[in-house]
């Protein structure tokens, strides 16, 4: 629930934006006047259309999902390309609406200023998210299953980057002789798996180990919605995933979209 | 003589298998493990079955199937592994609660075992005595209670030493949850278990620091101990053999081939697929699959996949739509 506030600001404050950088670029360009030779509501109204349009390519990208950094390169590629998309869209737009363009230079400082605004409200907001999605209780806790150095690893990344998925407790198929793990609880073997689930209500559960129960783990996933994640390197690749957690590859399987 | 039988763990190499049902009511052969260790109790011995809180219900049930026989349940209250009594603290418990002064067939509730348990009753002396079984593998050794023997071609051995799950066994010879003590040696199990709750072994350890003699007798017919899925499966072929086991309820559909040794439990259906050495818990749908050693607890659905060599945990669903 956090989350989807958290998003639908997200989304309304990009739109807000996305019109405010197309409205900035109208005054530096006409001046701080509302001009009658180049009237100030159909290009507004061009602006409000597309915007919607936009955001959906954001979406389209991937660069609201949880998993992105936002000042991962290529998510800064990602907002740019979205940015450029939104300036073809709305000169299309206002091209078959208003049949006459305007000027070019306008064009150019829209598009800019889209993109720096995009860019720098998208770093901030993550930083936010990240500490209103981890504030007690966390938002999306994870539950990581195996207690060897790539967990140990990947917790570690986790908190460090303040990652929205907080690990809150460890299960491991062998059995522990260790207590915690980066501050981490070890919680026992994986007979404890529901009655931790119950307790702990985790969303994600990351497979850091014991291959033989991979299809278990996803079984377990799938009965009680949460998603299932797996680290390579448990198949023995350590590089190649579609997927990144804070720059970790994971393999993700889930049956939601969000 | 009265007979207790441990079966108060939580078997957690078995995960998922054991997640709703302990290991010795684990079916071999569409029976309970159980079930077999009773029918080798002999008849006018009044038997004790130990367990935890999680699992009560299912042994209150099983007790049911077994009719004429003198079964008590007694319910360690724990609902965890690190909150249990231990099996030889179990023991210890019902020994003082019931004020048993009697002699003591102890009993592993997890393991298949051949061996005629008369023969193994009849060698008893007014010592210590334990059944052993030797499994030609050191690593394997591992994980039991081993014995060195004294030299010698009867059957009734002398333990020159015995070692509770040594790092470097110096024999294969293992125990195989079969013992029996006399009544004067209780008093020292109760005190020994005060120390060492879950340390079965170590009661032999113990009785050989107090230089109490100890019988064992080795025994060359199957043995195994349920406690992975290898042996499980091993097992279940050795019982099953080439037979096919398939419950009055379940259907076997056409372009369905099954090899193996093969147990499918109530309520199963199979549709156009081929099951190889497969044990099939119950109520489970299986259709154009191919199936090589796996084990599949109940209420499954699988549709479209091979896998082999796989546990699948209760209420797993996996659809190929490819």
């Amino acid at each position: 629930m956090r989350r989807m506030i958290l998003l639908a600001c997200w989304l309304l404050t990009d739109i807000v934006l996305f019109i405010g950088a197309y409205v900035l670029a109208y005054f530096l360009r006409v001046g701080f006047l509302l001009s009658t030779d180049f009237p100030m509501p159909p290009y507004l109204q061009t602006a409000l259309i597309i915007a919607p349009l936009w955001i959906a390519v954001m979406v389209q990208l991937g660069i609201f999902r949880l998993t992105r950094i936002q000042s991962d390169q290529r998510n800064i590629a990602h907002i740019l390309f979205a940015c450029v998309m939104g300036l073809a869209l709305f000169t299309l737009a206002y091209y078959f609406l208003h049949d006459r363009f305007f000027s070019r230079l306008l064009l150019v400082y829209a598009g800019g200023l889209s993109f720096v605004f995009t860019l720098v409200w998208h770093l901030s907001f993550d930083q936010w998210q990240r500490r209103v999605l981890r504030r007690s209780p966390p938002a999306y806790p994870l539950l990581v299953v195996g207690a060897n150095r790539e967990a140990e690893r990947f917790i570690k990344l986790l908190e460090e980057r303040q990652s929205p998925f907080k690990p809150v407790a460890i299960l491991d198929s062998q059995g522990s002789p260790l207590k915690d793990i980066a501050g981490i609880p070890v919680l026992g073997k994986l007979n404890k798996l529901e009655e931790v689930i119950r307790l702990k209500k985790p969303t994600h559960l990351v497979q850091c180990a014991n291959l033989e129960h991979t299809i278990n783990l996803m079984s377990v996933c799938r009965q009680h919605g949460m998603t299932y994640l797996l680290l390579p390197s448990v198949l023995g690749a350590v590089m190649g995933s579609s997927e990144r957690i804070e720059g970790q590859p994971v393999i993700l399987v889930s049956e939601r979209n969000w | 003589m009265k007979c207790f039988i441990l079966a108060g763990g939580f078997a957690t190499r078995l995960w998922p298998l054991t997640e709703r049902r302990a290991k010795p009511l684990l079916p071999l052969a569409d029976i309970p493990l159980l079930s077999y260790v009773i029918e080798q109790v002999p008849p006018d011995l009044p038997i004790t079955v130990s367990t935890n809180a999680v699992f009560a219900e299912d042994f209150k049930k099983w007790k049911k199937t077994i009719a004429k026989r003198n079964i008590e349940i007694i319910i360690e209250d724990v609902g965890h592994e690190d909150q249990k009594l231990g099996a030889l603290g179990a023991v210890a418990q019902w020994l003082e609660d019931k004020e048993i002064d009697d002699d003591l067939l102890l009993l592993a509730g997890d393991n298949f075992s051949a061996c005629n348990m008369q023969t193994f009753l009849g060698l008893r002396r007014n010592q210590p005595l334990l059944a052993a079984h030797d499994i030609g593998d050191t690593e394997l050794a591992k994980q039991f209670g081993t014995v060195i023997l004294e030299k010698g071609d009867d059957p009734l051995k002398n333990i020159l030493a015995f070692e509770e799950k040594p790092a470097h066994p110096k024999s294969t010879i293992v125990s195989t949850g079969w013992w029996f003590l006399p009544r004067q040696y209780l008093s020292l199990l109760r005190e020994y278990a005060a120390e060492h709750a879950d340390n079965v072994g170590g009661i032999f350890e113990e009785f050989l620091r107090k230089k109490i003699p100890i019988d064992c007798f080795v025994f060359h017919e199957t043995w195994k101990d349920i406690g992975s899925f290898e042996s499980y499966l091993s097992i279940h072929r050795e019982v099953v053999g080439e037979r096919l086991i398939v419950d009055a309820s379940s259907t076997v559909g056409k372009n369905v081939t099954l090899k193996g040794s093969i147990a499918i439990g109530p309520k199963t259906d199979l549709v156009e697929s081929t099951l190889s050495d497969c044990i099939i818990f119950g109520k489970t749908t299986i259709r154009n699959c191919v199936l090589e050693r796996c084990i599949v607890d109940e209420e499954c659905v699988l549709e479209g996949v091979d896998l082999s060599d796989k546990m699948l945990r209760a209420g797993t669903v996996l659809r190929n739509r490819c």
